[in-house]
This record gives structure tokens, C-alpha cells and sequence, in this order.
């Protein structure tokens, strides 16, 4: 370990809120212009627009007086990503046509987890950096399988008791395995806020749950007034609403609670994890991402987008990337000048093309 | 003294760096600090150049692991010759407005020609021996979850079968092509449904609602349209495709992405579906033609099964059904 970096001399530690520089606008051209090649291309430039993309939304990140880099390899990318498409196509036809194979996939893809978690959080780290210095990720396969696999697990056989317990083991795997210029993250949470945070959420579906069954007694006691009996309001119901208008309503209720839910633990956990992060015992960070903000920005951006047909999404994306990186802060002294790399090589994109296909969620 | 580019230089893998300037002379990058004291000098092809993006400052490394960072994009350009091809594309509104109707016109063709071709195809080419396999593996499935042995008498099952021979002989594959499967099912209702190799299943409730032999001959020709046009296959294909397609487009796993295509999906699913009805619709009344019967008889018979399910309204329009309205296909029965 460095002694420079480890015993520090007492500078005054100073905190830098992170900033984004990106626009939507600016953003939107850079997308559709990528996306419209994309399609010329039948798909091969994909990987191309993904790391102008990334390198986008990287470089307008800024601490202080620098930004992020990414620098992932287009054709690294695009080799996993046709890798990733093959299995999925043998994956979707095996599905009508040979099921045992369905069993085989599944089976290949369970064991395959912890490797795909690692490969993708591995070639994502490999190719950020800040200040010319390289992020790593070096979890193992024993602790993915028990991050990703044996604690979820558990949390079927606990009847979903121990969940908390389960996205905690993830956030830490994913966290202390990160370092920076040979650095470690460190993150330990507290389960207490954590049992807190699935609570909110449990206390938010009921909440949903209670105002629905208000506004049903409320269109009862409306037609009680008008002297109205039970059966002839249901009958007026079923006259007037019709099975594709109330599927119609389901599936609006059921994606909004649903986002809901998710986006309040999801704000909630990141707030957690970054109040708890450090690196190497010097820089702390800190997060103030409000959970109904972030609710308001991603119903508002499924909103927008339904409505435009798509095209709002990139400023969809710059708006919430921008909300999260603005509500994220470091604390610490002046010593990152003492940070060094000790990494140049990079590697392949198999893992993290097949775990984004599969939709494997490697994220906090 | 050549045009020279300010910036930072960052010292080999490190995280220090100084204010610098760097200049291209004789093919050769050279950085010195701001008092003109030599910090790195290299051949320029060995200087890896981040191509532009946006307003974004760009990163020079060099092999050692030292980097030069600058927001001089316009000197970065002219010095280097890099080809700022992407970034002049990326940088107009009005190819960003191209670019839409581009993405438009070719998601339409895609979506009205390139899914139902690439489907239909498949399914022309897909073996005999698949579609049984698969037709086995969804009876049995169905066999356990919504369908019970049928409660028809003998007699009632060999009436059905020779009304279903009749109809099989006007069809493609002939009598031996086809077969008739007679199943309980309550929790689906009167209904009947073609199975990719050939089976046509109808279901119990079916038969109160059936006055006349014609009627029932409509459905049989309709069930085994779908069977010659391989709807059943194209079916599955569409499902592998559909969302296959949208990943592309929209190049994003996040829980943004998934659910905003999730509409879609369902959306043009059921509209590929409700155009395979038309077309069997459209079979079904050349066959009863050929037979010699009306097919007003399949209108008659399709309202009632409505009426069965729906009430005394209608079902209501449905966007999201497989089936075009009732009353519509109806009307078009009628038409002919």
C-alpha cells in the first residue's frame, strides 16, 4: 500500500457534488444518427453506437475539473453481442420446438450467472476510468455464485423473508470488488435500513391497495345515494366497461405500481449503498436521490415516450442520468494525485453482451 | 513554430498531470509543459485518438499510459486528419430530422413486411417432423392445464368427424391430412383451434350453440386455413422475432427499455394475429363456396359463440384481441 495515499496529512477535506454536462438535445442527434446507421447497417454498427453512447453519458460526468472516459472496443462488443443474439435465437426457437434443450440453456445459464456477472461488471470497470486511471473489478466465482445465486435462493426458501438481506449480499459483492488505481471500495450496509427500505415498499403497495379500494367505495356509496342497488351498478359496470377496457386498465395499474415499487427500492438502495461507500478509507461518498423524484421522473419518461412514439428516450436518459449524477457527492482531501494504474490490457465482451441480452441484472 | 494544442498531460498510469501544449512536427507528437520543458515525444501513428462526440473534450494515449486531454476539438481534427466523419453527421439538425423519417420508414417496413416475410418464410421451411413434435408438446401441455376428456357421445364425435372429412377433402392435404381431436374445456368455452400439424380441437361448449351442420363446416374450413398457411408456426416465429427486433431498435436492457416495449410487443402481436383470422376468414368462404354452402351460416355462428361469452352487447372493440370484432368479421362473411 502506498504510504503516501494511507497516512494522510491532514488536509481539509473538501466535498465535490458530481456534474452533468450533457444535453438532451445534443444527445438526441448523437442517438438518431447512430441508431439510423445502426439500421442501414443491419445491426452491425450497434456496438459502435453503444460506446458513443456510453462515452457520452462517461464524459459528461464530471468530479470537480474532470470527467469519466469509456473505452470500451466496438468490435469486442459487437463479437459478444452476436454470440449473445445466437443463444437467444437457439434459446426462443428451442422454446417452441425442443423443450428439453429449453432445460439445457436454463440449466447452462444458472451455472453461467456468476461468470456472466463478473465478465460484464469486469469489462465495464476495465473500461471507465478518471484522471487516466483505470477502474478493476475482480470478484471471484464462489462469491457471484453465492451474490447472485445462493442468496436468492435463500430468499425462496425464507418465503421471501430474507430479500433485504439478498439485494444487500449483490450491492456489497458489487461494490467491494470495484477499485480504483489498485484502491478497494468498501461498502458495508446496515441489514436494519435494509429490512426499512423493502418495509417502505410493502407500505407503498398497500397503500396503492387502500386508495383503489377507496375510490370502489366511493362509486358505491355515490350510487347508494341515487338509490341504486348492488347489482344493477354492476350491471351498469359490465354495460359500460368491456373486457379490452379493463385489460387495458390492468396492465396501466400493474406497470405503474410495479415501477413504482421497483424505483422506490432501486432509489432508496443506492442512497443506502453510496452513504456507506468509501475508498480506501479516504474519500466518502454520499447520495440524496428523493425516491418519489426519481418515481415522478420514470413514469414521466414512459409517459413521454409511449406518446412520442420513442423519441423522447434520450432525453429520457439524460434526464434521469442527470438527476442521479447530480445527487451523488465525494468527500475527501487532495491525495488522488497519488492514484496510479496498474492496468492496460482490456478483454473480451461475451460476458457482458450475453448478460444484457439475458437481461442478467448485474447493476446495484 | 507549427499550431500547437493546449491541454493536460497526464503522466504515464497516473493520475497526475500538469498544463500542457502539444504540436505535430515531422510526424512526430510532441508535449511540453508551459515553460517549453519536453514531456513526451512519440510517433504520431502510435497515438491513439478518441474520435469526437459532442462538445465532450478528447483524450490522446500513448502506449506508455500517459495521456494528453484536450477541448480543443477543431486543432485535434486539423493536426491529427482524424476523420470527423460521425461527428459532422451527428452534429445537424436536419440529418437528426432525416434520421427519424429513415428509422420511421424502415421500423414501417419492417414491422408490415420484414417480420411477417422472415415468419412466413421460416415457417415454410420449418420440417414436418418439427411441426408434430411441436403440436405434441402444446396438446399435452394444454391436456394438462385447460382441456378434459370430451363428454360428446360416440355418436356425436362420428357425426362431427364425417362433417370434418367433408371439409378436409376440399382442403389441400386431403381427408388423411387433418384430424378432428374432441375436448371438455370450460374454462375456454365454445371455441375450436388449429394445432401446427394438422389437428383441429373443438370444444365441447361449442356444440349447444350449433344449429346447423353448415355452421360448424364454417369453423372447420377456417381452423384448417390456419393449418395450410402454417399461421400456427409463423406464430411462434413472430414471438422470437418481435421482441428480438425491438431490443435492436431501442439497443437498451434497462427496465426503461423493457417496459416501454412491452406495448408494442403485445400491440403488433395481436395485430399480425388479427390478420391471420381475415385470411382464414377469407379461406374459409372460398371452401364453403366450392362446397356449395353459405357463408353466412359462419356469421350466424360466430355471433352466437359472442353472445355466449360476452353478454347480449357485444365484446367491444379490441384493440388488444387476436380476433377482429365479431360484428366485423361478420359483416365481411356476409359480404360475399
Amino acid at each position: 500500500m502506498d504510504k503516501a495515499l494511507d497516512v494522510a496529512p491532514q488536509a481539509p477535506a473538501i466535498r465535490h457534488q458530481f456534474r452533468f454536462e450533457g444535453s438532451g438535445g445534443e444527445y438526441f442527434k448523437i442517438w438518431i444518427v447512430n441508431l439510423a446507421l445502426s439500421i442501414v447497417t443491419l445491426g452491425i454498427f450497434s456496438a459502435w453506437a453503444k460506446v458513443r453512447s456510453k462515452r457520452y453519458f462517461y464524459g459528461n460526468t464530471y468530479i470537480g475539473d474532470h470527467a469519466f472516459d469509456y473505452h470500451g472496443s466496438p468490435l469486442r462488443i459487437l463479437v459478444g453481442r452476436l454470440i449473445a443474439a445466437g443463444i437467444l435465437l437457439l434459446y426462443g426457437l428451442s422454446a417452441a420446438f425442443l423443450k428439453w434443450f429449453v432445460v439445457v440453456i436454463g440449466i447452462a445459464l444458472f451455472f453461467a450467472t456468476p461468470w456472466l456477472v463478473n465478465a460484464s461488471l469486469r469489462f465495464n470497470a476495465r473500461n471507465s476510468s478518471y484522471r487516466n486511471i483505470r477502474f478493476n473489478f475482480d470478484g471471484s466465482y464462489a462469491e457471484a455464485f453465492g451474490a447472485y445465486i445462493l442468496w436468492p435462493l435463500l430468499a425462496v426458501v425464507t418465503l421471501s423473508t430474507t430479500i433485504p438481506l439478498a439485494r444487500r449480499a449483490r450491492v456489497q459483492y458489487n461494490i467491494n470488488n470495484h477499485s480504483f488505481g489498485g484502491r478497494y471500495f468498501d461498502a458495508q450496509l446496515p441489514g436494519r435500513s435494509m429490512y426499512l427500505i423493502y418495509l417502505g415498499a410493502i407500505g407503498l403497495l398497500a397503500g396503492f391497495a387502500a386508495a383503489m379500494g377507496f375510490l370502489v367505495l366511493i362509486a358505491y356509496l355515490l350510487a347508494v345515494a341515487r338509490d341504486a342497488s348492488l347489482a344493477s351498478v354492476l350491471a351498469l359496470l359490465a354495460e359500460q366497461v368491456n373486457h379490452s377496457v379493463l385489460s387495458a386498465i390492468f396492465l396501466v395499474v400493474y406497470v405503474t405500481v410495479f415501477l413504482c415499487m421497483t424505483t422506490f427500492i432501486q432509489a432508496k438502495v443506492l442512497n443506502l449503498a453510496l452513504n456507506h461507500t468509501s475508498l480506501s478509507a479516504r474519500y466518502k461518498f454520499d447520495a440524496t436521490i428523493s425516491a418519489a423524484k426519481m418515481i415522478d421522473l420514470v413514469l414521466g419518461n414512459l409517459f413521454l415516450m409511449l406518446v412520442t412514439l420513442g423519441l423522447f428516450y434520450p432525453w429520457a436518459r439524460v434526464r434521469t442520468v442527470e438527476y442521479l449524477v447530480e445527487n451523488i457527492a465525494v468527500t475527501g482531501g487532495d491525495g488522488i494525485e497519488e492514484f496510479t494504474s496498474d492496468l492496460v490490457s482490456g478483454q473480451g465482451a461475451v460476458g457482458e453482451e450475453v448478460a444484457n441480452f439475458f437481461d442478467v441484472d448485474v447493476g446495484l | 513554430m507549427p499550431p500547437t494544442i493546449q491541454g493536460r498531460y497526464f503522466f504515464p498510469l497516473s493520475a497526475r498531470f500538469v498544463e500542457a501544449a502539444a504540436a505535430v512536427q515531422d510526424g512526430t507528437f510532441k508535449v511540453t509543459d508551459t515553460t517549453g520543458v519536453p514531456l513526451a515525444s512519440l510517433p504520431l501513428p502510435s497515438v491513439r485518438v478518441s474520435s469526437r462526440l459532442g462538445a465532450m473534450r478528447r483524450r490522446l494515449e500513448f502506449p506508455d499510459g500517459a495521456s494528453f486531454e484536450t477541448t480543443d476539438n477543431d486543432a485535434v481534427d486539423s493536426l491529427m486528419r482524424g476523420s470527423g466523419l460521425l461527428h459532422r453527421l451527428e452534429k445537424s439538425w436536419r440529418l437528426a430530422l432525416t434520421s427519424i423519417l429513415c428509422v420511421g420508414a424502415a421500423t414501417a417496413l419492417f414491422v408490415l413486411y420484414g417480420i411477417p416475410a422472415s415468419a412466413g418464410w421460416l415457417a415454410r421451411h420449418t420440417s414436418q417432423s418439427w411441426a408434430r413434435y411441436t403440436e405434441d408438446q402444446t396438446l399435452e401441455a394444454l391436456d394438462k392445464v385447460a382441456l378434459h376428456p370430451s363428454k360428446l357421445t360416440a355418436r356425436q364425435q362420428q357425426h362431427y368427424r364425417r362433417v370434418f372429412a367433408g371439409v378436409a377433402a376440399q382442403a389441400p392435404r386431403g381427408v388423411g391430412g387433418y384430424h378432428l381431436l374432441f375436448r371438455n374445456a370450460p374454462a375456454i368455452g365454445p371455441n375450436a383451434f388449429a394445432l401446427p400439424d394438422g389437428s383441429v380441437i373443438m370444444t365441447d361448449q361449442i356444440l349447444p350453440l350449433i344449429k346447423r351442420d353448415e355452421e360448424i363446416q364454417g369453423v372447420f374450413a377456417h381452423e384448417l386455413s390456419h393449418v395450410d398457411r402454417a399461421h400456427g408456426l409463423q406464430r411462434i416465429y413472430q414471438a422470437a422475432l418481435v421482441p428480438a427486433a425491438i431490443a435492436f431498435v431501442t439497443g437498451d436492457a434497462s427496465q426503461l427499455g423493457h417496459f416501454a416495449s412491452i406495448l408494442p410487443g403485445i400491440l403488433l402481436q395481436s395485430a399480425y394475429s388479427r390478420e391471420f383470422e381475415q385470411q382464414a376468414d377469407d379461406d374459409a368462404v372460398q371452401t364453403l363456396r366450392r362446397m356449395g354452402k353459405s357463408p353466412a351460416a359462419l356469421a350466424d355462428l360466430l355471433e352466437r359463440m359472442e353472445r355466449k361469452v360476452c353478454g347480449p352487447k357485444e365484446c367491444g372493440p379490441n384493440w388488444l384481441g387476436s380476433h377482429p370484432a365479431t360484428a366485423l368479421r361478420a359483416k365481411r362473411l356476409r359480404q360475399f
